[in-house]
């Protein structure tokens, strides 16, 4: 048998639970080992080999120290394909709020002491920094997609990930829209699909976890919902969550942002 | 010499900083705990510890400064963002909390156990995740449960299936395993029908009694013996601490006292010390404390689950618990505890709950303050908000369980410390590993990344 | 027949049915709305609520009274039930892993599962006439879907008056309710009279379930005049006198007319290019096949999903988006919904159930765009207008097309760096014309549409560029592995009408690949084709597909670096070689075909044939306009995105086209009001 295609997984400023995907594809997780050499996965061993080089590599988390932006810098250079995981490697993730304040009072919030913290002034996406090969969104990723994603790598195709609303989903898994028949305000129509329209089968609207699809026209829906009553405050905080970092949303929310 | 202004203090001791006959024992980067950190031990030429650190090099997120101006119904998603393993400790927390600024508490039954259902969930996959994948390997002598499975696949699967089964409960309920939707102030956004949660009973049959089985075979493994004093501190109810609870129970080395949740402040205090980008929580005059599976066992063993206290009793643990590396026995009880409890609450759900228990007092009237715990895998987290009028947040503090731990983590070092002198560096470094992932450190909780390193003199 | 039914009669009459081994799916309130869904009898309908509709919002509303059908649409129609969202077309058995690549395929099962059939209850005429919609894209031929097709066979139908339309309903505008019509698709009507229904039999199966209910009271005139006089007329009636209607007058040539009415891109402000709009659309059918097959899985499923034309992918190939902006995905969904379909299908797409008004999350109505269209036309632009073809003739495929077959690769021949010919070997007897293509594909990367470049013997050639993962992956194949095939499939060259004329074929790069048959045809029948031109660029020297070839067909012309053996020689055939940029050492042309084109007298009374890169081809018909040729002498291959080849996905449309089976080769007169248009 050739040699196993050589896989790490990185984790920059996150919460964990994207690369906690990978161990939460119960029954995939063996036949992921025996199909894919995991050479450096922290979480789950701690056989590490950080340095050697990747033929897929999963980063999870934004950049937001100085340290992070150099071990990314390294990641790449000894990925071939390098994949960012998750709404915080794709969009900066929730800490990349801090990027709409002040930052250092943010320090001053949560440390008693700032003088021990070190970070950069702003929170990125790794796309910021490096080239990445695929970006797996979410927050976190689906884990059925992650599957695909390996699946695809092991054969050499891109993954077939559509990027294409959450009303598509919504609509294919017969949901009720929560727009149309409870007048919640809904994100589904400018959200990048990929968890199945979760939140409208949970009955609430979509809060954007997997950012920005192509062609988001996210100023025609927030002006519809601020003519249907949604404060401009709302907008601001609604479009400014866990991928407001991203262009589009971030554009949208300091349309209404004065 | 390193000045003390340019030193690194995440960093261990350099070779330089070392005197001759100094030791220490580090690992740059502990693996198979969620979040990054490290560690080290210094021992001194007669063997006395110079230095024990839990160094958490996490990258910090800010969490409570950006909850301010959020509106407190948008605060149960922002928090689970706080940590990937736990998502629903943060987010029970949470509504805990800000239920009881609205005055909405407590909240109906229905709902109060199909939230305890959900947190059950996040019991078993995360101690299921940290008794088969994290823990066990190092008890085998594998570098990771993927290893230990050329050795024992069967083990290693029946974990994975476990877990799986934690994972359904939490996806039945929320949507997703990781960072659950439904979770609300005021109910759920949806619960289930009562078809959807029949189906998971008979998968929650079979894993209970397996899971029975696990307590055995975890009371089997080989265990390092060490013998420590502490002082336990859980979240107190009526029943084992899970979702619920208004008190603190602070017992152990002399101690019993009951803490009122909003006073949590006035005797626990958190610090921020140079090693690490977590702050340090400790009790008023400094003593480290412990939370967790250990400190609620020890606690209210009388309150577990009648299947639980029998696997207790067949594993033969002695209570209290005072050997940290028992925990994984502790946490294979507590999952049986889980099991059971999510069966009781799937076999009685005959009619669908109403997601919205109550409803909102509107905009305007939603100025408060209150503080709420819940016993996390790891212990107890507890979270205190300030709102104003519309609801929006002021002041939000989060205290998660490996911030509590960290102090206690580094004492529990001190005192391995003399078992190391005997063993050559790489066991050594190894036990005090095996140390440091008993309390199943999540560092993203605590904030920050953590590194071990142990000195020895 | 018709009878009287009581409440308990109708209860009496689901259970007849459940025991006759139907599922049962009907009205049920879920999450807010009356959705089709599995009922268990007749307590699980919304007995005594109602919808209230209006752009963009839908709200349930008690009615006070027991009315079972006393709603009027829910948000999606029975398409639902007859194409799921989500389909396993077959299962393929994969071989195994290999080094690199995809895993070649060992076997192909079909994925149906016969399940009970269905029995459809509370059907509205409009979804009837739906239903009568979607029996043309699937089963109206040349292909036949047969999962559609058995579904909607074995499918029991009970339909329903709209006796109270609702408020977005314009179904007298699309002539398609509010009543049941007596010819229509049903097995049992009801109309729903206070406490009672009428019932009208509408087949043998509709007969025996009444029989079965024993002794029925018969209606009186009376009733009779109520239900369809009073009660049905009445509501159309109501409808004819309301603002809201569609009207269909003329409307495809309005559409096609005002491609660039300046009503499209105010639309695109508001339209979030979402696709709720045709995913509730009761006649929307457009898809897209994923190949899944994870890691180790021992087979490989090929799925259709329900797509949109609001998507990115629907309009996209290798290097070119052709509907970028949402202005034009918007101006696709209606010009084909309310345009293009009339040709397609020999009806309009809409039958005013008012779906896309209700569930567009930003409430945008069709009927209102449509008016404002109407109310101020711009005049067509000097765009040559479009025409709208009549149904499409290419001959069908017996059984399942979509099921594919195992073809073995005989033998690769390696052509140009990243292009090479398979030779395939399909099974049993396979003819086809010059121009056609097959669907060729591996199981875990998918298929996609490849040009018939010859037919030597029992073997087909297929000649492939790698740009993208299945082609790669087919390009990377070895003799001896297998593929799957479909086909063949698409129009092919004129040949027979290309007799006694002479013929001037124009190609670019890859695309000389189709046209090698036609030519192989040509040169072999110099009686036939008295003379045979071909104008032929590459990018370089080293781009020139099937250069031995070329140079046997002529052996006047030499250029480097080939150096060829004339094997024919009639002397019918020229042939004339540019290059964009070559070496030193190159003595032929140097420069884009359309140079060569003014180099070389052409004639204007020549049949042409092209075939290349879009941008090539549209150069390449200005030139031939400007020489005077007549639109109907020029041939020409296009080509979308494709999923289904048989019109089915909906992927490969180009304006009124479907260039899978219209196409891909057109005459020139057919397209001519596209080509070059953007947003098609
Ligand atoms: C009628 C017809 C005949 C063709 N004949 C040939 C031929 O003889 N030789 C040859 O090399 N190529 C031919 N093509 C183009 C060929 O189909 C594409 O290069 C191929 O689909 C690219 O797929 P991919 O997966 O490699 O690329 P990707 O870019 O990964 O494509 C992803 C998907 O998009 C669709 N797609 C992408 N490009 C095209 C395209 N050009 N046409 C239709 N669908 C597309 C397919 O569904 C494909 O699976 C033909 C196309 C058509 C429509
Ligand atoms: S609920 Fe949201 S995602 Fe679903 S169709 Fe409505 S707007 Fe789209
Ligand atoms: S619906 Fe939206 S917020 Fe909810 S899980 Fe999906 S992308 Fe994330
Ligand atoms: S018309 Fe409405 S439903 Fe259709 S794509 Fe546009 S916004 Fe979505
Ligand atoms: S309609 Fe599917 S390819 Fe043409």
């Amino acid at each position: 048998m050739a040699a196993r295609p050589r896989l790490g997984v990185f984790k920059l400023a996150s919460c964990d639970g994207c690369q906690l995907t990978l161990l939460d594809l119960e029954d995939e997780l063996l036949a992921i080992a025996a199909a894919v050499d995991i050479v450096h996965f922290p979480e789950a061993s701690s056989d590490m080999d950080p340095h050697g080089r990747f033929d897929l590599t999963l980063v999870e988390g934004s950049v937001s120290t100085p340290a992070q932006l150099d071990e990314l810098r390294a990641i790449r250079a000894q990925s071939r394909t390098l994949v960012a995981i998750g709404a915080c490697a794709t969009a900066g993730g929730v800490q990349a709020l801090r990027n709409f304040a002040d930052h250092r009072e943010y320090v001053r919030a949560v440390y008693a002491t700032p003088a021990y913290i070190e970070t950069l002034a702003q929170v990125t996406p790794i796309a910021a920094h490096v080239r990445v090969d695929f970006e797996l969104r979410g927050c976190p990723i689906d884990k059925g997609q992650l599957l695909e994603l390996i699946s695809a790598t092991l054969v050499g195709r891109r993954p077939d990930i559509a990027d294409e609303s959450v009303c598509m989903a919504c609509k294919r898994a017969g949901q009720v829209c929560v727009t149309v028949a409870h007048g919640q305000p809904c994100l589904g129509p400018v959200t990048h699909a990929g968890c199945g329209a979760l939140c409208p089968r949970f009955s609430r609207g979509c809060f954007g976890c997997y950012g920005p699809r192509e062609r988001a026209n996210t100023e025609a829906l927030a002006d519809h919902m601020q003519a249907e009553g949604v404060s401009a405050a709302s907008l601001v905080r609604r479009f400014r969550l866990f991928t407001g970092w991203s262009e589009a949303f971030r554009a949208e929310s300091e349309r209404h942002d004065d | 010499m390193t000045t003390e202004e340019e030193r690194d203090h995440k960093q261990p001791p350099s070779a330089v900083e070392l005197g001759a006959d100094e030791r220490v024992y580090k690992v740059e980067m502990l693996a198979r705990v969620e979040g990054e950190g490290r560690f080290w031990l210094r021992l001194d030429a007669a063997g006395e510890v110079a230095d024990a650190k839990l160094a958490i090099f996490e990258a910090p997120r800010f969490f409570e400064a950006f909850l301010r101006g959020r509106d407190l119904e948008e605060v149960p998603d922002i928090v689970a963002r706080i940590c990937g393993i736990c998502p629903v400790a943060y987010q029970m927390g949470a509504v805990r909390a800000l239920e009881r600024i609205l005055g909405v508490d407590p909240p109906s039954p229905g709902i109060r156990s199909l939230r305890r259902l959900l947190y059950c969930g996040e019991w078993i996959e995360s101690h299921v995740l940290h008794v088969f994948m994290l823990h066990a390997p190092d008890f085998l002598g594998y570098e990771s449960a993927i290893e230990m499975a050329a050795d024992h696949r069967a083990r290693v699967e029946q974990g994975l299936r476990l877990k799986k089964v934690g994972n359904a409960i939490i996806e039945v309920l929320g949507g997703r395993a990781i960072h659950p939707v439904s979770p609300k102030v005021g109910g759920f956004s949806r619960t289930p029908t009562v078809a959807e949660l029949a189906a998971l009973r008979p998968r929650l049959e079979a894993a209970l009694e397996e899971a029975e089985a696990v307590v055995e075979w975890s009371a089997g493994l080989p265990m390092p013996a060490l013998e420590l004093d502490y002082v336990f501190v859980s979240l107190a109810s009526e029943d084992y601490p899970i979702e619920f609870g208004d008190e603190v129970l602070v017992r152990g080395r002399g101690r019993d006292e009951r803490v009122d949740v909003d006073e949590f402040l006035d005797h626990f205090v958190e610090d921020h010390v140079a090693h690490s980008n977590a702050l340090q929580c400790r009790l008023r005059d400094g003593t480290p404390y412990l939370v967790g599976p250990m400190a609620r066992l020890n606690l209210f063993a009388d309150r577990l689950h009648p299947r639980a206290a029998r696997a207790l009793e067949r594993s033969g643990l002695a209570l209290p618990v005072r050997n940290p590396y028992q925990s994984i026995i502790v946490r294979a009880v507590e999952v049986v505890h889980a099991f059971a409890t999510a069966l009781d609450i799937v076999t009685n759900y005959t009619r669908r709950v109403e997601p919205a228990f109550v409803e909102l007092p509107p905009a305007g009237a939603r100025a408060g303050r209150a503080s709420g715990g819940t016993e996390a895998p790891r212990g107890l987290c507890w979270h205190r908000y300030e709102t104003d009028a519309e609801g929006l947040i002021v002041d939000a503090r989060i205290v998660p369980p490996t911030s509590q731990n960290q102090a206690r983590i580094e004492r529990d070092l001190v005192g391995l410390a003399p078992q190391l002198l005997a063993m050559d560096h790489g066991a050594a470094t190894r036990r005090c590993e095996q140390l440091i992932r008993a309390y199943d450190p999540c560092i993203s909780c605590a904030t920050h990344f953590l590194k071990l390193e142990i000195e020895r003199g | 027949m018709s009878a009287r039914l009581t409440h308990d009669g109708f209860r009496r009459l689901l259970e007849q049915v459940r025991e006759a081994g139907y599922a049962l799916v009907g009205p049920t309130i879920s999450d807010g709305a009356i959705v089709y869904g599995p009922i268990a009898g007749a307590d699980d309908l919304p007995i005594g609520w109602t919808d209230e509709q209006a752009p963009g919002r839908y709200r349930l509303r008690e009615r006070g009274d027991r009315a079972h059908f006393g709603y009027v649409l829910g948000p999606q129609g029975p398409r639902r039930q007859l194409t799921p969202p989500v389909e396993t077309l077959v299962r393929i058995r994969l071989g195994p892993r290999r080094e690199q690549g995809p895993r070649t395929p060992e076997g192909v099962e079909a994925a149906d599962e016969d399940g009970e059939p269905l029995a459809l209850i509370g059907l509205r005429a409009c979804e009837l006439a739906a239903m009568a919609v979607q029996d043309a894209v699937w089963t109206g031929g040349p292909f036949v879907d047969p999962r559609y097709a058995r579904r909607r066979e074995r499918a029991l139908i009970i339909a329903v008056d709209c006796l109270e339309p609702g408020e977005l309903c314009f179904c007298v505008s699309t002539n398609t309710g509010p009543g049941v019509e007596a010819g229509a698709s049903f097995d049992l009507r009801l109309t729903e009279l206070g406490e009672e229904f009428l019932v009208e039999v509408g087949s043998e199966r509709g007969q025996a379930l009444i029989d079965g209910l024993g002794e029925l009271a018969e209606p009186s005139t009376a009733q009779l005049f109520a239900a369809r006089t009073q009660g049905v007329l009445a509501a159309a009636m109501e409808l004819h006198g309301r603002e809201r209607q569609l009207d269909l007058d003329g409307l495809p040539e309005l559409l096609f007319a005002n491609l660039d009415h300046p009503r499209w891109d105010e639309l695109a402000a508001r339209c979030l290019s979402c696709g709720s709009c045709t995913l509730v659309c009761p006649t929307c059918f457009c898809h897209r096949v994923e190949e899944r097959a994870p890691l180790d899985a021992p087979t490989s499923e090929r799925v259709r999903h329900w797509d949109s034309c609001f998507t990115d992918e629907h309009s996209r190939i290798h290097g070119a988006q052709f509907r970028p902006q949402i202005r034009e995905r918007y101006r696709q969904w209606m010009t084909h919904k309310l345009g293009a379909w009339v040709s397609q299908f020999g009806t309009s797409g809409c039958v005013g159930c008012g779906r896309c008004i209700a569930w567009c999350p930003v409430g945008i109505d069709i009927t209102e765009e449509v008016a404002a269209i109407r109310a101020a036309p711009v005049a067509p632009d000097d765009a040559e207008p479009v025409a709208l073809p009549p149904a499409t003739t290419v001959p069908a495929l017996a059984g399942d097309p979509m099921h594919p077959q195992l073809a073995r690769v005989v033998s690769v021949r390696e052509e140009l760096r990243e292009v090479v010919t398979l030779a395939v070997e399909p099974v049993g007897v396979f003819s086809h014309a010059p121009g056609q293509f097959n669907m060729l594909g591996l199981p875990d990367v998918g298929e996609v549409p490849i040009s018939i470049s010859g037919q030597a013997g029992g073997e087909l050639l297929h000649t492939i560029r790698a740009v993208g993962a299945a082609s790669r992956a087919l390009v990377a194949l070895e003799a001896g592995d297998r593929l799957t095939l479909r086909g063949p499939f698409g129009s092919a060259w004129p040949l027979a009408e290309l007799r006694g004329h002479n013929v001037v074929v124009i190609a670019g790069g890859l695309g000389l690949a189709p046209l090698r048959g036609a030519l192989r045809e040509m040169v072999a029948h110099p009686e036939r084709y008295p003379s045979v031109r071909l104008l032929y660029g590459a990018r370089s020297p080293e781009e020139l597909l099937f250069a031995d070839e070329i140079l046997s067909w002529d052996r006047s012309i030499r250029f480097a670096p080939t150096t060829a053996p004339a094997v024919l020689e009639s002397g019918h055939v020229k042939v004339h070689v540019t290059v964009d940029g070559a070496a030193p050492g190159w003595t032929g042309h140097v420069g884009v075909v359309t140079k060569l084109m003014r180099r070389k007298p052409l004639s204007a009374h020549a049949r042409y044939l092209v075939c290349g890169p879009e941008i090539m081809i549209r150069f390449v018909l200005r030139e031939l306009e400007t020489i005077g040729v007549a639109q109907d002498q020029v041939w020409l291959s296009m080509e979308r995105n494709m999923k289904c080849a048989v019109g089915m996905c909906g992927r490969c449309q180009y304006g009124p086209h479907f260039i899978c089976k219209d196409g891909p080769v057109f005459r020139w007169d057919a397209i001519a009001g596209l080509l070059g248009r953007e947003g098609f």
